[in-house]
């Protein structure tokens, strides 16, 4: 009677220690990846933060104007030397004409 | 019996004895079971609380899923110190971004020279021999404030010990110059120095709702058209200072708030000159005709006369005490009332202002408070001179002379004049509640200025035509005047609201010193035409005129009235 008792109270006692280990270990792991997500989380908040701010600046209406005039200005020396080139080539293939 | 006593007495002693020993045993052994028993209920106890507390544990993370992430006190949340300011868009004007200092720990330098060496090839901008003489020193030191994340790789590419980088938070201001009066700035340690950061920094600082913006009532993208006009008109007309202000008439909102010349707010730098003062807030002026609609106003507003009534006799030159007022052209002797504002006549002006009274206008004047400080949440706010109501003040002030006050507080005067009388406070805060309103005009008056100021755009005789552009029905009054304590200096003002049949916006613009451009064709009434006087029509008005037409389709994305009777809705 007294052996089964001791048995029983130590297999209890063993489980429960085996149970409590194995849900201690859960929770640190959890709480590890819990602690990574939150670095994880922090860092996106920077980047959202700056990504904001520099989407706001690069959208602002000045900036904007900048690159528009950029893009007409880049247009523009484009179709001058294109225009250049045509009278070049013309100038050229009249000189080819009147030598031959 | 005796000896029988005897001997039963001797064996039953020694029963007992045994029998007790027996017993004892017995009870030690089932004491020691249950101190056994008790350790392991004890343990058992033990070992059920740390599963308990451990489940209780995994169940409020697996319950709380939102509450895990985020922890107030967690040391690596990403707090800033100071909200966000956003225009009414939600585009960000200002935020707080994490930066740092770079210091140097002279007790961690191995290698002076070569230390030195690489700052100098890394970084020639950095003075080596100040930096040489605090190595000396031996005290930590910082060698370059708010760098940014270019040069922070850069120093940490050194590879040296001995440099130390400190966070710090830095307030980044997206649109640079465009809202320097109104956003101001803050100090190294985030507490606001000036404008709006001033004003609401206890507001800006507060940690429960640091998550939420400020918003404000200004609009980035008309600001910026605003200003670029005003910088074109500053080249054109070769103008010391200009400004601007658009507010909504009905509530107050202002949505845009210029005042040129401006500064970068990203660079801390101290400015001391006056020309950088806030000109809608703190500068004081005499704003000259303009007054002219407050005299029409009154003496509308008292019957004593009608937009028709024709007032004869109207002098070239009227006299008053030492000083001599008279027109700038020739008007007809007889002008109706209409005609005085539209023509923009000083000595109809005088004439009306004298049925008026002296009584009336300065309870006008005190009823509008135009002589007492603006209300704005701005720090930056100038204080109108007191009137002395001596002999011929009415009649200067009844043409804008005399009287000084902040283009602020005219704007929001001229707003009641065409909102239907009543006095709104302006606001840079959004959804502001709107307080209590004084009824300065009524409701009947404020229509018939309104028919006037826009015949003074679209009237052949009117001083504003260049701002009559299609489709916004623009009406205003023009002004200008000498700047108050410096004769020299002109102010050319003019101001207008749109659309006059129903007023939703009205717009201040202000030129300082101004001259005329002689190359300057302007399209006059359909004539080709160049500047005949350096008056507000040939140089405000056209700027004005400019603005409308540039912002008037951005305003109109907003306004819910325009959209259903102009656009037309598509559907697949």
């Amino acid at each position: 009677m007294l052996k089964a008792r001791l048995i029983i109270s130590i297999s209890i006692f063993v489980t429960f220690l085996v149970i409590t280990s194995a849900i201690k270990n859960k929770t640190r792991i959890l709480e590890k990846e819990i602690k990574n997500l939150n670095l994880e989380l922090l860092s996106k908040e920077k980047n959202i933060n700056e990504a904001q701010l520099d989407f706001h600046y690069l959208s602002s209406p000045a900036e904007i104007e900048k690159k528009i005039n950029l893009i007409v200005l880049k247009n523009i020396i484009r179709s001058y030397f294109h225009i250049f080139f045509l009278i070049f080539q013309i100038l050229l293939d009249t000189k080819t004409i009147s030598h031959n | 019996m005796k000896k029988l006593k005897k001997n039963s007495n001797i064996n039953q002693s020694s029963f007992y004895f045994e029998d007790y020993l027996e017993t004892n045993k017995k009870n030690k052994l089932l004491k020691k079971i249950n101190n056994f028993q008790d350790r392991i209920y004890l343990l058992f106890f033990f070992f059920f609380s740390l599963i308990l507390i451990f489940s209780i544990k995994i169940i409020l993370i697996s319950l709380n899923d939102k509450d895990v992430f985020n922890f107030e006190n967690q040391k690596s949340k990403f707090s800033l110190l100071r909200r966000d300011i956003v225009d009414r868009n939600g585009v960000i004007i200002s935020r707080n971004i994490n930066t740092f200092h770079v210091a140097v720990d002279p007790k961690l330098v191995k290698d002076k020279t070569n230390f030195l060496l690489k700052l100098r090839l890394n970084f020639p901008d950095l003075s080596i021999n100040e930096i040489n003489k605090k190595l000396k020193k031996g005290k930590y030191f910082r060698i370059k404030t708010r760098i940014n994340q270019v040069e922070k790789e850069k120093f940490w590419s050194l590879g040296e010990k001995a440099i130390k980088f400190e966070p710090f938070q830095a307030r980044m201001y997206t649109h640079g110059n465009l809202f320097s009066h109104v956003i101001g700035q803050v100090d190294y340690d985030n507490y606001g120095v000036s404008g709006l950061e001033k004003y609401f920094d206890r507001e800006l600082r507060n940690k429960d709702i640091i998550d939420k913006p400020i918003e404000l009532t200004l609009d980035s993208n008309v600001q910026f058209i605003i200003n670029k006009e005003l910088n074109n008109a500053i080249k054109t007309f070769k103008a010391t200072g200009a400004a601007a202000l658009l507010m909504d008439v009905n509530s107050g909102d202002v949505v845009s708030l210029i005042s040129l010349p401006n500064f970068n707010i990203n660079q801390r730098k101290n400015i001391n000159e006056l020309k950088y003062i806030n000109k809608i807030t703190k500068g004081v002026y005499e704003l000259g005709s303009i007054f002219k609609t407050f005299t029409i106003a009154l003496a509308l507003e008292h019957k004593l006369v009608d937009e028709n009534t024709i007032i004869t006799d109207i002098p070239r030159k009227i006299k008053c005490s030492i000083h001599e007022i008279t027109d700038m052209k020739e008007h007809p002797n007889n002008l109706s009332v209409e005609q005085i504002l539209v023509r923009s006549s000083n000595v109809g002006s005088v004439m009306l202002a004298k049925k008026i009274g002296i009584e009336n206008y300065k309870k006008f004047i005190k009823k509008t408070k135009l002589t007492k400080n603006p209300e704005i949440e701005l720090e930056e706010v100038g204080v109108p001179h007191q009137i002395n109501w001596n002999r011929c003040k009415l009649e200067t002030i009844s043409f804008g002379h005399g009287i000084t006050t902040t283009p602020l507080q005219i704007t929001a005067l001229y707003a009641a004049l065409i909102n239907g009388g009543k006095l709104i406070s302006p606001s840079l805060i959004k959804d502001k509640e709107i307080k209590k309103t004084n009824l300065i005009i009524s409701e009947d008056t404020s229509y018939k200025l309104r028919n006037i100021l826009r015949k003074v755009v679209s009237d052949k005789n009117g001083t504003a035509s260049l701002a009559d552009k299609d489709g916004y029905d623009v009406g205003g009054k023009t002004g200008t005047a000498e700047s108050y304590g410096n004769k020299k200096n002109r102010i050319n003002t003019f101001i207008s609201f749109f659309p006059s049949n129903k007023p939703i916006y009205t717009l201040f613009v202000m030129l300082e010193n101004p001259k005329i451009n002689k190359d300057l064709i302007y399209n006059y009434r359909g004539i080709k035409t160049k500047a005949p006087h350096n008056t507000s029509g040939w140089n405000s008005v056209y700027v004005a005129g400019k603005i409308i037409e540039k912002i008037g389709p951005i305003l109109a994305i907003n306004n819910k009235e325009f959209i259903d009777q102009h656009v037309v809705e598509k559907f697949n």
